[in-house]
């Protein structure tokens, strides 16, 4: 490539079609999407309910696979990638943040934000020293120890993002990371993801229902009935 | 609703108002679980069910089986003296028609048997037998008696020549030369009164073609006799007979008239017979003292005739006629009853009573481990149903209402399962019973629907932990104690049993040694308590093996996070966190220990058949020669000795009920003379116990010869002073130095030196011969000599084919097989308990970038964890109680022996046990990660798997 990464976007989508089901039944979920991601930047995705968004972030994240079109992340060819591929993928470029915080429930908080490094087979000390300069970062340090059981929704949360964040991933994706949470709590997680787009520079692609996230993002894309309509940050 | 109005006019009086399309919906969305369990219920059901009846017909056969092979000794013998036959003139009067008077005798003695114990018995034979005379030519003991035989088919006595005048009742014969004995005197003297003192009156009688051969004598010829008080008796032979059947149980009462029988009348002795007729009877009674004639029926069981049913009313009426017997010493004519049959009955009472025991511990082990697996099945079932349960309650179902709806299921899948269980035993075995089969049943009926609703109930209460510290270690400590107090009830109920099973043994106490014959009917065990001690045994033993595995698991846990493989924690976290559930480890703990419990007692039981055939045939084969060709025995094991495959032979002189007096009292052991050296060898060359004390029977020192010996009551002990008597030959001084080893079944054995024995002027004729080596069997079948051949192989095949032996060994592999099946099972049902957290992980670590190949190794190592627990804990656990409990289960009377075979532990069937367990989780893993891959992680995470 002639390109100059610096200026390359960090993400690129082109032409993606997702459809469920055939017939007359098909649910067209994507129509021929396509836009550019910025790196370093934060980009929240807002839709109505039933708009596409998780199928959007699905498809980009490898976890779903496009009926055509392509996906590049960091210059590699998503929607090309076998299965070894997409998860080599996930262990190096793309983590995810769910509505649901996704964590492990037998481990402890630390050892939930050190699994990608274990995956990723990282020497121990390092590991250790790294997860708990995450657990600081997300102000969880005094938690190491609870599982996830024994810790708020704003907590898990946190613990969700730092895990997010320790293999340190080009591309961080977050499907509703605040769906759960009372506004007030929402809003701080949103800001601690705002925080780490920053300072960790990774780019975030977040999806929302909630206005008052918006002021936080760098630039707002909005998908209707499968159809980009895309506004810029106000 | 049609269904309710219409097809179920139930719900019209029925106060809780089912909702009839979910209780449809719900047996239609989950057929599957509703069919395994139905399946688990059919098949122990149709176990449970099929056993009571073959045990009950293999009792029948086990009865059956017993009175024939005890031979003589379940003959009912009845004596009563003859009438005297003093003369007017101080004389004695011929009594011609004395065969009439036995006779009646005969049917006298019938009479009284009454119908019950009448029709279990053959037709009676009556004999007439004379005190034992000396042959008095010949420098061997020789002895004769005169016998006559009368069978009770309506005939009269005495022989019946075949196809001639068929006027007499005796056993059916061929003259091959003379004829039958004729009246001494002539017509006219029949009633002639004699002198009590004169000169020896004449008696004729028939001799057997091989008697008379060893005799050498022929029709006319006198044989030279005497009795014990050297008086003179002119015995002449009329004819020479041969059997039209040597098996007609009429000759067991003489079986000297047949052949030649050796050592009946002491050690080195041989007996003869001499047969009498109607006719000649008159005049032997004349030829010996008032008295001397002993008037005996023999009635001989019918095997085919008694049943397990009966055999309680024959026993009791035995023991009945023998209790109301005269006195032996009684000189009216009333009857004497003499028999064994009530012991035998005894004996295969209590063979059957532990056949039935033994089969009531495997079956409640498959019975408990069938109920764990209901359980298990149930509890999956309701994790599957929980939200639809939820949704049922939000819905506004009240619980009363959801308990009868799935009461109503499970109550259909329990007892539909549970009949066609029942009627496939009552199709391949001749009954079915239920009583067993209850226990299944009912878990099968209640687990599901109190799982149910406690999960139903549990939904709408408030189910955060409480805020309040103290509330918390409230309910956490209620948790505990209500799990201790389990527990303690479970390891105290495992103890009694234990004790229990210890103090009584495992049969009914009325069958027990010295109990009485008239005992409980027949029942699986007596009570269930000693009966369910192992399976009792193993739960608890299981629920030590859980409290210890969550500190087990930890221990695992805490390494592996500091393990190199950066994988291995995630597997072990996950065991850690299934390991809470007690359930599915409980299945495969108590079925892997069960399973290897069962092929204990069956490698046991094998063993101790194997051991017991040995023990009976003395080396892989035996001959016993005939006293005819005895003078041949040396020549003879020299022969088989030069076989190809034969080590060992050794000659002996063995003889059963030598008299021998200890302690001033007379014995009747199984005396051995044999080379002692040679026999060492020969025990050496078989797995039977060696015997060092041989070595000392060689040493000669103070002029008693020494011996060695052995004794089940303890009438024969080391140290004592023992006196040999012989007739016609001064006694034999005997020392014993030591014990002597088994020979055969007897309880009393005298082992002595042939050589010591020979200096002390007592010479022996070997009479048998026991080969050893893998060529004996051969050797010996091929020696075509007048023997008895019994080979080990035989021996043995017939005991493992004994109607209970083959009965229980099969039940203890199908139990065993059960048991796997069961535990495999319960794997599969914990495996897919335990599978949506699982997959939920998985899904999460494949979001983090975990490759699908690894997947499937941390399922692994979650899943191996309780596997490997169960596979190890299991096998040894079994074998343990079968160390503490076998010794309980009176193996003995199943496999023969004189004490409980020792404990054998089948290695390899262990091993494929504990392999088993291993492979079945090679084959789950890899099943469960197809059936993963099949669905995208988008469509996981969306289904709220991730
Ligand atoms: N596996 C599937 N099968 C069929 N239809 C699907 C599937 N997944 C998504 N859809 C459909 O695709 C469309 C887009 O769904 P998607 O989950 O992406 O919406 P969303 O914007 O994330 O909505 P929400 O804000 O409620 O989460 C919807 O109409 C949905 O019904
Ligand atoms: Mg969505």
């Amino acid at each position: 490539m002639s390109a100059d990464p610096a200026d390359r976007p960090l993400l690129t989508v082109r032409g993606v079609h997702r459809r469920f089901g055939s017939g007359p039944t098909a649910v067209h979920a994507l129509r021929d999407v396509s836009f550019d991601l910025a790196a370093g930047t934060m980009v929240a995705l807002i839709g109505r309910s039933g708009s596409g968004k998780t199928t959007l972030l699905n498809v980009i994240g490898g976890l779903d696979r496009p009926d055509s079109g392509t996906v590049l992340v960091d210059g590699a060819d998503v929607t090309a990638l076998d299965e070894d591929g997409l998860s080599r993928l996930r262990r190096e470029k793309v983590s995810y943040v769910f509505q649901t915080f996704g964590l492990i429930p037998v481990l402890s908080a630390a050892e939930n934000v050190g699994a990608p490094l274990r995956l990723a087979r990282l020497p121990a000390a390092e590991r250790e020293r790294r997860v708990e300069l995450l657990l600081e970062l997300v102000g969880l340090a005094d938690h190491a120890q609870q599982r996830p059981g024994e810790l708020s929704g704003g907590q898990q949360q946190r613990v969700a993002i730092a895990r997010a964040l320790a293999a340190s991933p080009r591309l961080l994706i977050a499907d509703e990371p605040t769906g759960q949470l009372d506004a007030e709590t929402g809003l701080s997680v949103m800001a601690l993801l705002r925080g780490v787009v920053e300072s960790e520079g990774v780019t975030a692609l977040v999806s929302t229902h909630d206005p008052t996230m918006l002021a936080l993002a760098d630039r707002v894309i909005q998908i209707n009935d499968g159809r980009l309509d895309e506004r810029e940050a106000s | 609703m049609r269904w309710r109005a219409g097809l179920w006019p139930v719900g019209r009086w029925w106060p809780l108002a089912l909702h009839w399309p979910s209780v449809l919906g719900r047996a239609r969305a989950d057929a599957g679980s509703l069919l395994l369990a139905a399946a688990v219920v059919a098949v122990v059901t149709l176990l449970a069910g099929a056993v009571p009846p073959l045990l009950r017909a293999t009792a029948d056969e086990a009865v059956q089986d017993g009175v024939r092979r005890a031979g003589g000794d379940g003959d009912v013998l009845v004596e009563a003296r003859m009438e005297r036959d003093d003369g007017p003139n101080g004389g004695r009067v011929r009594a011609p028609r004395l065969a009439e008077d036995v006779d009646d005798f005969r049917d006298r003695a019938t009479d009284e048997l009454g119908p019950g114990l009448r029709a279990a018995l053959r037709p009676p034979v009556a004999t007439v037998i004379s005190p034992t005379l000396k042959i008095t030519d010949g420098s061997v003991l020789r002895t004769f008696q005169l016998a006559y035989l009368a069978k009770g088919d309506g005939a009269d006595g005495g022989p019946q020549a075949d196809g001639a005048d068929d006027s007499d009742g005796g056993p059916h014969v061929t003259w091959i030369a003379g004829g039958p004995p004729r009246p001494a005197v002539p017509e006219a003297d029949n009633h002639a009164e004699v002198p009590a003192m004169g000169k020896p009156r004449p008696v004729q009688v028939a001799l057997s073609e091989a008697d008379a051969e060893a005799l050498k004598l022929r029709p006319g010829a006198r044989i030279p006799l005497k009795d014990d008080a050297g008086n003179i008796k002119k015995v002449l032979v009329s004819g020479i007979f041969r059997p039209t059947d040597s098996t007609d149980s009429a000759w067991r009462s003489a079986p000297a008239l047949l052949r030649p029988v050796s050592g009946a009348d002491g050690v080195g002795s041989t007996r003869f017979a001499g047969l009498l007729s109607p006719g000649s009877l008159p005049d032997a009674r004349l030829a010996f003292d008032q008295d001397a004639l002993r008037r005996v029926v023999r009635f001989t069981p019918d095997p085919s005739r008694i049943t397990w049913d009966s055999a309680q009313a024959i026993a009791s009426k035995v023991v009945a006629l023998k209790a109301n017997s005269g006195s032996s010493g009684a000189l009216d004519g009333s009857l004497k009853w003499e028999t064994g049959l009530d012991g035998v009955l005894r004996n295969i009472r209590a063979q059957v009573g532990a056949a039935s025991a033994q089969a009531s511990v495997l079956l409640t082990g498959v019975l408990t481990v069938a109920v764990l697996v209901l359980l298990l099945a149930a509890d999956l079932l309701v994790r599957r149903r929980a939200p639809a349960l939820e949704a049922a309650r939000q819905r506004g179902a009240a619980l009363p209402t959801l308990a009868a709806e799935l009461l109503l299921e499970s109550t259909v899948v329990a007892l539909s399962a549970a009949a066609a269980g029942l009627a496939l035993s009552r199709a391949v075995v001749p009954g079915a019973s239920w009583e067993w089969v209850l226990p299944v049943v009912l878990a099968a009926v209640v687990a599901g629907p109190a799982f149910g609703t406690l999960a139903a109930a549990r939904a709408t209460r408030d189910r955060r932990v409480p805020a309040n510290r103290t509330a918390r270690r409230w309910a956490r400590h209620t948790v505990q104690l209500r799990r201790a107090a389990l527990e303690a009830a479970v390891l105290i109920a495992a103890v009694a049993a234990f004790v229990a099973l210890h103090q009584r043994g495992i049969l009914p106490a009325a069958l027990a040694p010295g109990g009485d014959v008239a005992g409980p009917g027949l029942g699986l065990g007596d009570g269930p308590l000693p009966a369910s001690a192992p399976a009792l045994g193993v739960v608890a033993g299981t629920l030590v093996v859980l409290r210890l595995l969550p500190a087990g698991l930890g221990l695992v846990l805490k390494r592996a996070l500091r393990s190199r493989r950066p994988l291995a924690v995630f597997g072990t976290a996950r065991a850690v966190a299934t390991s809470a559930r007690a359930l599915p480890l409980l299945v495969l703990v108590t079925s892997a220990a069960l399973a290897s419990f069962a092929l204990t007692l069956d490698a046991t039981a094998g063993d101790g058949l194997a051991e017991g055939a040995w023990r009976t045939v003395g080396a892989d084969a035996r001959l016993d020669v005939v006293p005819a060709a005895a003078a041949s025995t040396p020549a003879l094991a020299r022969r088989i000795a030069a076989a190809p495959g034969v080590r060992e032979v050794v000659a002996a002189q063995v003889t059963d009920r030598a008299r021998v007096v200890a302690d001033s009292l007379v014995v009747g052991p199984r005396l051995v003379i044999v080379d002692a050296s040679a026999f060492r060898r020969l025990l050496a060359a078989t797995p039977l116990p060696d015997a060092p004390a041989l070595a000392r029977l060689g040493a000669t020192g103070h002029g008693d010869v020494p011996a060695l010996v052995r004794s089940d009551d303890g009438g024969l002990r080391s140290g004592m002073r023992l006196d040999l008597l012989r007739d016609g030959a001064p006694t034999i001084r005997l020392t014993a130095v030591g014990t002597a080893p088994a020979v055969g079944d007897a309880g009393d054995v005298v082992v002595v030196d042939a050589a010591t024995l020979k200096a002390a002027g007592m010479p022996s004729v070997p009479n048998t011969v026991w080969a050893a080596g893998p060529g004996a069997a051969r050797a010996v079948a091929a020696s075509a000599v007048d023997a008895d051949t019994v080979l080990r192989e035989d021996v043995l095949r017939a005991r493992r084919a004994a109607p209970l032996t083959s009965g229980l060994l099969t039940l203890a592999w199908v139990s065993a097989a059960t048991l796997l099946a069961l535990g495999l099972l319960g794997l599969a049902l914990g495996a897919a308990a335990s599978a949506p957290e699982r997959w939920q992980t998985l899904t999460r670590l494949r979001t983090l970038g975990l490759r699908p190949r690894d997947a499937r190794w941390i399922a692994a190592g979650e899943l191996l964890p309780p596997v490997m627990v169960a596979a190890v804990v299991g096998p040894l656990l079994g074998v343990l109680l079968a160390r503490l409990m076998l010794g309980s289960l009176a193996l003995r009377l199943l496999t023969g022996q004189a004490a409980d075979p020792a404990l054998v532990l089948p290695w390899w069937r262990l091993g494929l046990v504990t392999v088993a367990l291993l492979v079945a989780v090679a084959v789950v893993v890899p099943i469960e990660s197809a059936l993963r891959r099949r669905r995208r992680l988008s469509e996981v995470l969306r289904a709220g798997g991730g």
